[in-house]
């Protein structure tokens, strides 16, 4: 006697949303902003290798020089890194809450497809200093808010003349900002994209999963 | 004797890459007219997870025997069983007896091996079915599906138990899992059941609308109410879980319990 094969049915993959919320400000231009091109190439390769992985982490690029949606969410098999452009200023907090209703409706996005999906991540990279007059205390609000509800993993990184201090009040407390080692994006995207794969293979016990050290930037208190 | 019952457990590859053992367990009895059966899936932060699914599981069957003919004076091998009507009533006490006898049983390991007892996280489902009716429960993810023998279609008895985010379920080890405790009983005629962790979710329930997926279920039905021996339809589950076909859609561990009454057999026909 002969029993078929259980035939599978086809769901989408999982998603791991991630937001690189990037300072593209006059102030990054030159090093800097080359610095941070490379290293989204990187990101990119090295996400790649991990073949389920480049399928579920679902990556969104907002630059804000002036706010703009550079690249709208794309799984990393799709992804084609833009050359990212400095000028203009640094409107942060518009910038955050941007990101922030961006993620919103991704989700909404995910839930009537049916799409599963990890805990988001947002990455803000900065060199500098809110403007004055950008909101970035009601911004700063709704990331502490956010993440006192579990719901996204919201990551500050400051590169040479960012304002730690003002970072440190946007960042949770649990988790302070990182002031980068120099213009080493490279490591840091080698970390992220390390940590994207371990967090969209993971399955059960979500906040547990085990980042790798981190080797590319200090706490500054 | 007609019930007729398969339950295997394998390695997910990810596990394998990482070195970590099987977390998932489940296992069954056959007593009489009932079948009881639970499947658990060791949580993966977790550091004793296999250790507390397996205590889990055993535990469980062992506590669902003892409550039945303990608290609700059910012989198992008595010459009737419960109505529909009466395990209804009596369900959510007897699963919540199970599920602090469970409880009591990995404190104990954690107590003696000097563990915390959150090294032993584990979700749990557990069956307890007859001839006529399904009663069940579940904490946290993974999957009991049913089709009554009378039926067309395959029923999800509960929708998974998730938190907004895929990677966050509730364990028998959190703290307030009771309240997370799904209990349901339904009347079923020559029930065939299955109930799996949550590494075979994807590839068996359709997620847009948590159907189950009739050509993944078929088979395992066949399987049941085919081969004639035993061990054949053992080694088709085994061979099934271990597939690279199906490694190749899911890395995590998976466990199946897959269990059928054949009315047919009993009529000698």
């Amino acid at each position: 006697m002969i029993v078929g094969q259980p035939e599978f049915v086809e769901n989408p993959e999982n998603r791991c949303p991630v937001i690189l919320l990037v300072d593209t400000s006059g102030s990054m231009a030159g090093g800097p902003i080359e610095a941070l091109n490379e290293g989204l190439k990187t990101f990119r390769e090295t996400v790649l290798e991990d073949e389920q992985a480049s399928l579920r982490v679902d990556v969104a690029i907002v630059g804000f020089g002036p706010v703009e949606l550079v690249q709208d969410f794309v799984t990393i098999d799709q992804l084609n890194p833009p050359q990212l452009v400095a000028n203009g200023l640094t409107p942060m907090g518009e910038a955050i809450s941007f990101a922030l209703d961006l993620l919103e409706s991704r989700k909404v996005t995910y839930r009537a497809n049916g799409i599963q999906y990890y805990r988001p991540w947002v990455f803000l990279i900065t060199d500098g200093a809110p403007n004055p007059g950008s909101p970035w205390q009601q911004a700063a609000q709704r990331v502490q808010m956010a993440e006192q509800q579990r719901k996204l993993s919201f990551f500050a990184v400051g590169v040479q003349g960012a304002d730690m201090n003002t970072l440190s009040q946007v960042a949770p407390p649990a988790r302070p900002p990182l002031m980068l080692n120099g213009l080493d994006f490279k490591s840091m995207f080698l970390w992220l994209s390390d940590s994207m794969v371990r967090v969209s293979s993971s399955t059960v016990g979500g906040d547990m999963v085990a980042l790798p050290p981190v080797g590319w930037g200090q706490i500054t208190t | 004797m007609t019930w007729k019952a398969i339950v295997h457990s394998a390695m997910g590859t990810r596990h394998e890459q990482r070195g970590q053992p099987c977390q998932d367990y489940g296992n069954y009895r056959i007593e009489g007219a009932y079948l009881l059966g639970a499947v658990a899936d060791g949580a993966g932060s977790a550091k004793r997870a296999e250790v507390g699914a397996k205590i889990a599981v055993e535990s469980a069957l062992e506590a669902i025997a003892q409550e039945l003919t303990r608290s609700f004076s059910i012989p198992l091998h008595g010459p009737t069983v419960p109505s529909y009507e009466e395990i209804e009533a009596i369900a959510p006490a007897l699963f919540t007896t199970v599920f602090e006898e469970v409880l009591t049983a990995l404190h104990r390991e954690a107590h003696e091996q000097d563990h915390d007892l959150r090294d032993l996280g584990c979700t749990l489902l557990v069956l307890l079915a007859t001839p006529d009716w399904v009663a069940a429960m579940q904490i946290g993810d993974g999957f009991i599906v049913l089709r009554s023998g009378e039926a067309e279609s395959y029923q999800l008895l509960f929708e998974p138990d998730k938190g907004e985010f895929i990677n966050e379920t509730v364990f028998v080890t959190t703290e307030g899992a009771i309240d997370y405790m799904d209990v349901g009983v339904q009347p079923c005629k020559s029930p065939f059941l299955c109930a799996a962790t949550d590494g075979l979710e994807r590839v068996a329930i359709r997620l847009q609308d948590w159907e189950p997926f009739t050509p993944f279920f078929k088979p395992f039905e066949a399987c049941l109410t085919q081969l004639p021996d035993q061990q054949d339809r053992q080694d088709y589950l085994k061979t099934f879980l271990e597939s690279e076909r199906l490694n190749s859609k899911t890395d995590d561990d998976k466990t199946m319990l897959a269990c059928l009454y054949d009315r047919d057999k009993q009529e000698g026909l």
